[in-house]
């Protein structure tokens, strides 16, 4: 069984492999798992794969191509099968790690403090100057505990001989601890008992560790009513690659996800705009690369940094994690000279060694490159899309003389590094039948100080390079591993990071703390959920009143003409067939434009939608549809599977969402649209519709079955407005819409004050008093209603805004003046 | 209104002056009396402004600041003056109430004396020397002159810079020929044009149109230094301009004015200007320096809502206050 398992796999030469010591040997730590293993037949593996990729789904992991809003999400791609490592492998990384993130701590102090490595020569001056990430106005800030860098992690490979060197320091903002620990949610979950019985170390301690350290350096709030310290993660946006991890870590921690935008400074401090007013931040885990966070005192053409937030961290009023300028040690130029610090400023040696690099800037080592370029890479000292490392090998004679020109005009750019031939480790192929085929991988690890010292997360980020490629990046779209550490005594299975970090006041803060720019886009999702709603069902009455060549004709325009025109969903002129058809299927007309909108305000949802919904939405905005002549019929099944769609999707706002604020939100959205758009059609049906009969009425607000449930006899004027208006057991009614709003508003103003009652309760009042005498289509008091409620729902609307969503306007003119 | 009183007022400083020129006639410091108003009309209101001034003159061997005011209109909620990374006094001031305008007015009493300026024995140093000398030797000035050499977000590399620069840097040829030669040849190419370039105009395409303002000229002249290995700073701050001949000296039209200071070991730093082909004299007026024009924006700020801005810039430099 094991032999078959193995057959497809061999280790290669002048390669360490992960998996065998010697042919068909494997190491130590995977004898046990590979025979656990192999004890699954062929069905039992796929089984396995299967199950990986629906645990994934149903997580919603994705990681995205930067600024393609159009589902370029791609799924997370995970290997079921974890890298292994030993005890005492773990022990030289751990150790290595730990002192190497120490030191870097320690320079980052200098560079930005006294400057001694730069006066002294230890560092040459380019180093550091000339890497974008060193940043002037940052000089002279000594952040919180002179923690500069406070989550660190490196790319490690494994070289023949079995040892781990850094390629690469991530030192600003480094991201894949999120997904380190979803890989291992998932993977923890298909193999559950080689897990336990492996002892593997559990990664929640190193998130623990993370919190607790935020939370002894953060600054505090003077005085004695300071409440809990407020702690969020900044990320660009939805936008970014990795959104998911942001979400994701910050769920886990308890943190506020936000983005530039829902922070802000004044006297001094920084503040999050929730939907309660301003709060203070105590600390900030940064995910947007430093020169983005202020486009006051850094980059000016940033939109998505918060203005003056260089200041507070130079009056100290909140911890940035990492602080600013800590992206300058991605210098590659600096993993030269690390040894020479290490003994200058710990008085040890460096334990985990860097791939050798040589900055070129250096005149003995431009001159040697050239000697050794089969064996090196040359890459720009900073990293940079654009220009990506040069493998010396795979250059012809010219081309050699091309980069060697290139370089030459400013060699201080430039670093040469030796190319170190990863490790292999077996993954898990799809298509072949339990056979384990060898891939490149590297290692990323995660580490956190703490007042007590670094924290080296155990476990990591396993990258696998696809195919045979060199090269492993995440986006380039390579697949991930678990890792797993084994220790030799039972870990302590009890703990985990869920019960061990929530604490009471983190329930109260988890309920508040909602962001205005959230709770706005909630808004304006329920608003555009029920527009798209109301127009797709607006369609399909009119559409039907088309196809429908059995009705007579009558005087004028149909009622469901008319009001189409009047939502904008057809020109005035518009044949009705045709205009029709355009509107539902037409790529330019307003149906697709409104869908399109509601799939982006859900897009900056995403932390609070799952994938499923997501996906949904995505569709209807990319059906087929919309690519071809469709005819009336095509239109309606369309219209159909739309209303279909929007009712599952209110369905997850019932039953999947806590009854927060921000489901409030969202509701009220939906409430004062559907009233706004009742009001409409109520007014064209009483005043253009009066000889079309009503059955188009009832349908268009879903209340066909109600009304003949009730009502045996045709639709009539009287019971239809009483259900339409006065009805408050109809969840279509106008009475329905202001109850719910009513009481929403009232809860919302016994925490934050008065705001739109004022404008509500004439309109139930008004509601209430209308008698059965008003009830029908010449009346002119139920006109006159009619028009009261739908000005207080665009009042409503804009009560709202100013109350809440105002901290939520956007930045819109930056200015540098000469 | 506001416009109205600082005319007034600088007109009353101009009519004082006339005594104290001629009592001080002798003495080899210049005094001016400089007033930079800048002023914002908003369409829409603004709900909140966060505003960075680099609008406070150096205090330099050469260069005493007698009197200082800056009055915001409206009032802001918050200012506080700090030191910046490069020595420059920066004033941070914030708005949190709704406003459709912004005024802020400078005013300030300047001393300016000579600047060292003996070239006599050490000007032969080469450029070659100079660039080997900050090389090995870092800890000159401070390490100012390493961080002056490097590519910055508004300067950054530019081989177009360097290229154009070559032929004033022969091999051997002294560090301050070459340098002055620089300057007369950005004087001699290109074409002051206000309006042909904006704050975004990227040095190569300066380069390639050979047109632009002095702050421009000075970015320009950063690259081809620092392509050189040669550190190189930015200065902002005011310049003496005489009247048309006949008229009278007319307030408001001056303009904040941008010039390079490049350094040499022996030398220090040499200030010069390729807008107006000279070395800085006593007509200089120092306000900030950096490493580009974005260290040292005299008004840097970000505003919320605003709509469409109308933005009005008056200095004046008024000599012998």
């Amino acid at each position: 069984m094991l032999r078959s398992l193995l057959s497809g796999y061999s280790a290669l030469e002048g390669r360490y492999d992960e998996l065998l010591s010697g042919p068909g040997t494997p190491r130590p730590q995977w004898g046990a798992f590979l025979h656990s293993l192999a004890e699954r037949e062929g069905a039992e593996v796929g089984e396995t794969l299967a199950l990986m990729d629906r645990e994934i789904h149903a997580n919603g992991v994705t990681y995205n191509v930067y600024a393609d809003p159009k589902g370029a999400d791609r799924p997370w791609e995970v290997d079921p099968l974890p890298l292994l490592l030993s005890a005492s492998e773990w022990d030289e990384i751990e150790t290595g790690i730990a002192q190497r993130a120490d030191l870097l701590n320690r320079v980052l102090q200098d560079v930005y403090g006294a400057q001694d490595l730069l006066r002294s020569g230890l560092l040459p001056p380019p180093v550091i100057f000339g890497h974008s990430g060193f940043l002037n106005p940052v000089r002279g800030i000594r952040p919180p505990g002179g923690v500069h860098l406070f989550q660190y992690a490196a790319d490690l490979a494994r070289s023949p001989d079995g040892h781990w060197w850094v390629v690469n320091d991530r030192t600003q903002a480094p991201s894949g601890s999120g997904y380190a620990l979803e890989n291992r949610l998932v993977v923890s979950r298909v193999f559950p008992r080689m897990y336990r019985e492996l002892h593997v170390q559990h990664l929640a301690s190193f998130f623990a560790a993370l919190r607790e350290s935020l939370l002894r350096w953060a600054p505090r709030d003077a005085g004695a009513k300071a409440g809990a310290p407020l702690f969020v993660l900044l990320t660009p946006g939805p936008f970014n690659e990795t959104y998911f991890e942001h979400a994701l870590l910050a769920r886990y921690l308890g943190f506020a996800l936000v983005e530039g935008s829902d922070l802000t400074v004044r006297d001094g401090c920084v503040w999050m705009k929730t939907v309660e007013g301003l709060k203070r931040v105590h600390a900030i885990l940064r995910r947007q690369d430093d020169d983005y966070c202020d486009p006051l005192e850094l980059r000016s053409d940033s939109a998505l940094g918060i203005a003056g937030l260089t200041d507070c961290a130079r009056r100290g009023t909140v911890m940035i994690a990492n602080a600013l300028g800590s992206g300058v040690l991605e210098s590659g130029a600096l993993l030269g000279y690390l040894p020479k610090l290490c003994e200058h400023m710990l008085r040890e040696p460096l334990k985990m060694p860097s791939v050798a690099t040589w900055w070129l800037g250096e005149p003995a080592a431009f001159e040697d490159a050239w000697k050794r370029l089969d064996h090196i890479l040359i890459k720009p000292l900073e990293r940079s899309v654009r220009e990506p490392a040069v493998f010396g090998a795979d250059l012809s004679a010219d081309e050699r003389i091309l980069l060697k020109a290139r370089v030459a005009a400013r060699p201080q750019r430039y670093v040469a590094q030796e190319w170190v031939h990863v490790s292999q480790a077996p993954v898990l192929e799809r298509g072949r039948d339990s056979a384990l085929v060898p891939r490149t991988v590297g290692l990323r690890v995660f580490a956190v100080a703490t007042p007590e010292g670094w924290r080296v997360m155990p476990g990591g980020l396993t990258r696998v390079a696809p195919g045979d490629s060199r090269g492993i990046a995440m986006q380039r779209g390579g697949r991930s591993k678990d890792t797993w550490v084994l220790s030799d005594a039972p870990v302590n299975a009890t703990f985990s990071l869920l019960s061990s970090t929530v604490k009471p006041e983190d329930l109260v803060n988890a309920r508040a703390n909602l962001a205005s720019r959230a709770a706005e886009n909630l808004y304006w999702f329920g608003r555009y959920g029920e527009r798209c709603d109301a127009s797709a069902r607006l369609l399909r009455v009119a559409i039907a009143g088309v196809l429908d060549n059995t009705a007579e004709r009558r005087d004028g325009a149909s009622p469901g003409l008319a009001l189409a025109q009047r939502m904008g969903l057809i020109d005035e002129d518009d044949d009705s067939g045709a205009g029709l058809l355009r509107a539902a299927t037409h790529r330019d007309a307003a149906f697709h434009q409104r869908l399109s909108t509601l799939s982006r305000v859900a897009f900056n949802l995403r932390d609070r939608m799952s994938a499923d919904n997501w996906r949904a939405l995505n569709q209807l905005v990319g059906d087929p549809v919309f690519e071809s002549e469709a005819s009336l019929p095509v239109a309606l099944a369309w219209l159909d599977r739309v209303v279909t769609s929007m009712m599952t999707l209110s369905g997850f706002v019932l039953d999947g969402m806590t009854r927060g604020f921000g489901w409030r939100f969202l509701s009220m959205g939906r409430r004062i649209e559907r009233m706004a758009n009742l009001c409409t059609a109520l007014q064209i049906a009483t005043r253009e519709g009066r000889s079309h009969g009503l059955d188009w009425l009832l349908e268009l607000a879903d209340s066909s079955v109600t009304y003949r449930s009730r009502y045996l006899v045709a639709a009539e004027w009287l019971p239809v407005l009483d259900l339409l208006v006065r009805d408050e057991a109809n969840p279509r009614s106008l009475a329905f819409q202001t109850k719910g709003l009513t009481d929403y508003v009232g809860k919302l103003e016994f925490s934050h004050g008065r705001f739109a009652s004022d404008v509500l309760a004439p309109c139930h009042a008004a509601l209430t008093n209308l008698s059965a005498a008003d009830l029908s289509p010449e009346s002119p008091v139920l006109a006159s209603v009619l028009d009261q409620l739908q000005r207080a729902a665009y009042q409503m609307s804009d009560e709202l805004s100013l109350k809440f969503f105002s901290h939520a306007a956007s930045r819109s003119v930056l200015s540098l003046v000469a | 209104m506001e416009q109205s009183q600082s005319m007034s007022s600088a007109s009353q400083s101009q009519t004082q002056s006339q005594s104290q020129t001629l009592a001080g006639a002798s003495q080899t410091v210049e005094r001016y009396s400089v007033e930079h108003l800048t002023r914002y009309a908003y369409t829409a209101p603004v709900s909140q402004s966060w505003q960075l001034l680099h609008l406070v003159p150096r205090s330099l061997p050469w260069q005493r600041l007698l009197s200082h005011a800056l009055h915001i209109d409206p009032m802001p909620d918050e200012r506080h003056d700090a030191s910046d990374a490069f020595g420059n006094t920066a004033t941070h001031f914030a708005l949190h109430g709704a406003h459709r305008q912004l005024q802020v007015r400078m005013e300030c009493v300047v001393e300016v004396g000579r600047r060292p300026s003996d070239f006599g024995a050490a000007a032969g140093a080469s450029w070659e020397a100079v660039r080997d000398a900050v090389h090995n030797d870092p800890q000159l000035d401070d390490l100012v002159p390493a961080r002056m050499r490097e590519g910055t977000q508004l300067v950054p590399w530019s081989e177009a810079a360097r290229v154009y620069a070559a032929p004033a840097f022969a091999a051997g040829r002294s560090w301050l020929e070459s340098v002055t030669d620089l300057m007369q040849r950005i004087h001699r190419d290109f074409e002051f044009e206000p309006g042909a370039t904006t704050v975004s105009t990227s040095v190569d395409e300066v380069l390639y149109q050979r047109s632009g303002v002095c702050q421009d000229f000075a970015h320009l002249m950063l690259a081809c230094l620092r392509g050189h290995g040669l550190p190189a700073r930015y200065v902002s701050g005011y310049l003496l301009t005489d009247p048309p001949e006949g008229q009278e000296r007319l307030m408001g039209v001056d303009a904040s004015h941008a010039w390079v200071a490049a350094y040499s070991p022996q030398l220090g730093w040499v200030e010069f200007d390729p807008t107006n082909d000279q070395l800085a004299d006593q007509r200089y007026i120092t306000l900030a320096w950096g490493a580009d024009f974005a260290d040292v924006v005299p008004l840097r700020g970000v505003i919320l809502g605003g709509g469409d801005q109308d933005m009005v810039v008056e200095v004046s430099v008024v000599p012998g206050v």
